[in-house]
């Protein structure tokens, strides 16, 4: 080889001018070869549209979200294995530095799902050890997503699994459960103090209130029931099963307005009063236990759809 | 009595200079290939050999053979926008000229950015680089970004080197690709009272096993082993 001794044989001009084409051969090749950099440069340039999925559809409602749980820690915005994308559908499309991942309608030649259905152990397995794997569900619902074309306009895949309805817990809000049984805290703790264990909070965070007084006996008559009048409008649920209440409370119970549930089997409350809680209409719910009544007396309480538990002798 | 013909060719690059040379091409081939193939066992060994490299190389610079020598092609700014003016008119220069010169300091300024980075990246999976639990995940996620933006510009200056030299053998007839292969110039292309001290390379080989040295600890940090 020597050292020098080759004479010019071009002008600067002409060399600058081979650079620049050679250089612009260099990017349409990489283009070429690495068809997410080429989809990426031409979608820049304005001349290749970027495609959109739509709010409704089935990949923006099931699948986007699977990415974004186990995928996009390292396929997103801020980093990009293998140049790959997945926390849009254009992303997605364009594929990684390899080339496409997915092909629409051959899930089985698909590179995203042939990664995310290898063993744990195999290395090339997505995501990787350690992060949290996706769910039988969660594979089936891509399989099927790009067996069906992967399209970003479909809304519904025939079999895909249901989603998992979501269980919100309401949260614990004792400022506002304080503010909503102020009104009727005195009473009702008047009450708690006068018969111990028959009036309680329906639960920790309400202010509905329960009365049970069927471990009262018959020492819980009409007088006991009538004195909780202050608190009629909080009741939703009376158990006076055992107890001496008789027909002179029906047209007081009938009367309480967010009534739900009522026990009355075991009280002195007669068929005769049943007729009575026709007239109210929060009721959803009545046990009558053993008390002998008719078809006739219950049948307008069925109409407004309360269930009836119990009767001896329903004729 | 017979008088001997001048000799045509004059040594300017002595063989440590050469071995970095070529060393780097085809580390930083390496490196791309595998940390584009995800083998980052090789990545990191190679990196390590790239910083490896660097280390001796900044010491050859200072201690080594003339051309080597970053006195030699490390010059002010005005004299290197000069250079690329057209003022210094025909003069040649033993080893790097004056926008060599640049090109070489940038080169081992940027490849030491892209190893330093890298010993703090980590690949999002299951690799990370030596240094990485030194520093929270997302200093080290963010690390990971600047190695990649790194790498563009790498790549950047590779293509500017490459026409450089294309322009030097293509436009001004002077192939600078030869002599960093068997180390010699042809004279009338080395300036006569050019004075070159070759160092010798047992000197070079005891500076390269220190850094390789430096690199095996740092690879050690990171619980990894050859």
């Amino acid at each position: 080889m020597s050292s020098s001794g080759i004479s010019g044989r071009l002008s600067a001009g002409a060399y600058f001018c081979s650079v620049a084409l050679l250089t612009l051969a260099g990017f349409a090749l990489a283009m070429f070869v690495r068809p997410a950099f080429g989809h990426s440069m031409l979608q820049w340039m304005g001349l290749e549209s970027v495609p959109q999925a739509e709010a409704r559809s089935f990949y923006a409602t099931r699948v986007s979200s699977l990415f974004e749980t186990h995928c996009t820690s390292c396929h997103g915005e801020k980093r990009q294995k293998a140049g790959l994308r997945l926390d849009s559908y254009a992303a997605l499309l364009r594929g990684s530095k390899h080339g496409a991942v997915i092909r629409p309608g051959d899930a089985r030649n698909s590179e995203l799902f042939i990664r995310i259905n290898l063993p744990a152990s195999d290395s090339r397995a997505m995501p990787p050890s350690g992060k949290t794997p996706l769910t039988p569900d969660d594979v089936t619902i891509i399989r099927l997503w790009i067996a069906q074309g992967a399209s970003g306009v479909r809304r519904t895949i025939p079999g895909a699994p249901q989603p998992v309805p979501e269980v919100k817990i309401p949260e614990d809000a004792p400022a506002l459960t304080e503010k909503l049984r102020a009104p009727l805290a005195a009473q009702v703790r008047r009450i708690q103090m006068e018969h111990p264990g028959i009036l309680s909070y329906q639960s920790r965070n309400s202010a509905w209130l329960e009365v049970n007084a069927s471990l009262q006996g018959a020492a819980f008559g009409d007088a006991q029931l009538q004195a909780l009048a202050p608190l009629r409008a909080r009741i939703v649920q009376v158990d006076i099963s055992g107890t001496s209440v008789t027909d002179a409370s029906a047209p007081f119970l009938a009367g309480m307005p967010a009534l739900e549930v009522l026990r009355l089997g075991g009280s002195r409350i007669t068929s005769a009063a049943l007729a009575a809680l026709e007239r109210s209409n929060s009721l959803r719910s009545l046990t009558i236990g053993d008390i002998e009544t008719s078809e006739d007396t219950l049948a307008p309480l069925r109409k407004k759809h309360i269930v009836i538990h119990g009767g001896a002798d329903v004729r | 009595m017979s008088v001997e013909p001048p000799p045509t060719h004059v040594r300017v690059w002595d063989l440590p200079v050469r071995l970095f040379h070529w060393s780097i091409v085809l580390l930083i081939a390496v490196s791309w290939i595998s940390a584009d193939q995800g083998y980052m066992q090789i990545h990191l060994i190679s990196g390590l050999t790239i910083l490896a490299l660097l280390l001796f190389r900044i010491a050859w610079g200072v201690l080594g053979s003339t051309t080597a020598r970053f006195r030699d092609f490390l010059h002010p700014p005005g004299r290197i926008i000069g250079y690329l003016k057209g003022r210094d008119g025909n003069k040649w220069f033993a080893g790097h000229n004056p926008a060599g010169g640049l090109m070489v300091a940038a080169l081992i300024l940027i490849l030491l950015t892209q190893v330093g980075t890298g010993l703090f990246a980590n690949d999002g999976v299951r690799f990370r680089g030596p240094f990485a639990l030194l520093v929270s995940e997302d200093t080290s996620t963010w690390l990971t970004e600047i190695h990649g933006l790194v790498f563009d510009l790498i790549l950047l200056l590779i293509w500017c080197h490459i026409v450089a030299v294309g322009f030097y053998l293509l436009v001004k007839g002077h192939n600078l690709i030869a002599p960093m292969v068997t180390g010699k110039k042809r004279t009338e292309y080395v300036p006569p009272n050019s004075n070159l001290i070759f160092v010798r390379s047992y000197i070079a080989l005891l500076l390269f096993a220190v850094s390789a040295g430096i690199a095996v600890w740092v690879m050690a940090q990171g619980g990894y082993a050859l």
